[in-house]
């Protein structure tokens, strides 16, 4: 699955950490994410969809073949 | 002539405290977001505390269960000649010291974050099943006569460890 995270993090001049921090989950669960090496629970995305003040949608695109 | 002069001052006055009390409040939103970066630092702390906290637990409760056992294996030999009300006080000791580092462990692990965990799942399914297997080839090398020593269960913990530790190297690297 792609996402937006690091686009949006870079629009809002965040860090890793700060993002990290704010969604409650480690530095490293951040960077599995913008990689798409990690595809995050639905709690986690509806948390950054709120966080980012944006649709789910918005932020994650599903793969062409769904 | 004086109420005019008054009334003058109290306009100014209230003029200036209107403005302050602005400035006050853009102060108070700046501050507000201050307040925010910090609280973003503090849910940061919150996370690597809660794993400084966990880690701590887990270290001093798996040191205080491998004293227990080792207290356990040598006392008899070396401090209390085999007594056994003391072996079994010890081995007592040692239920309880293991039963607290399974629930720093438990406490460990649930207060990982959602990768974190999947990771230690990963690890945990691979060194479980290796350890399965390199068990049951193991208990059967004797029986066998592939080899002539009696198979060592402990080994299987060797094995279990090694396999774990490789296994949480290896998930480390795939998702970073």
């Amino acid at each position: 699955m792609k996402n937006r995270f690091k686009v949006l993090r870079a629009e809002r001049d965040w860090t890793q950490a700060d993002l990290a921090a704010e969604l409650d989950v480690s530095r490293q669960t951040i960077i599995a994410i913008e990689k798409g090496k990690y595809d995050p629970s639905l709690s986690l995305a509806f948390k950054a969809a709120k966080l980012f003040e944006m649709p789910i949608e918005a932020i994650f695109q599903a793969p062409e073949s769904i | 002539m004086l109420t005019s002069g008054f009334n003058k001052y109290a306009i100014r006055y209230l003029t200036i405290k209107r403005v302050s009390s602005a400035r006050l409040t853009l102060g108070k939103t700046k501050k507000g977001n201050d307040m925010n970066d910090i609280q973003t630092k503090k849910t940061n702390n919150s996370i690597a505390k809660k794993s400084k906290r966990n880690t701590k637990s887990l270290a001093i409760w798996t040191s205080a269960w491998l004293v227990s056992l080792a207290i356990v294996a040598f006392g008899p030999v070396l401090l209390w000649d085999y007594h056994q009300a003391i072996s079994l006080c010890t081995i007592g000791l040692n239920v309880i010291m293991g039963y607290k580092m399974i629930m720093a462990n438990k406490q460990h692990l649930e207060d990982l974050d959602e990768l974190q965990q999947r990771i230690h799942l990963v690890a945990m399914a691979m060194s479980l099943g290796v350890s399965i297997v390199f068990g049951a080839v193991y208990g059967l090398l004797e029986s066998i006569r592939l080899v002539e020593f009696q198979p060592d269960p402990s080994g299987v913990l060797f094995v279990m460890g090694i396999s774990y530790a490789v296994s949480m190297i290896l998930a480390h690297r795939k998702y970073s």
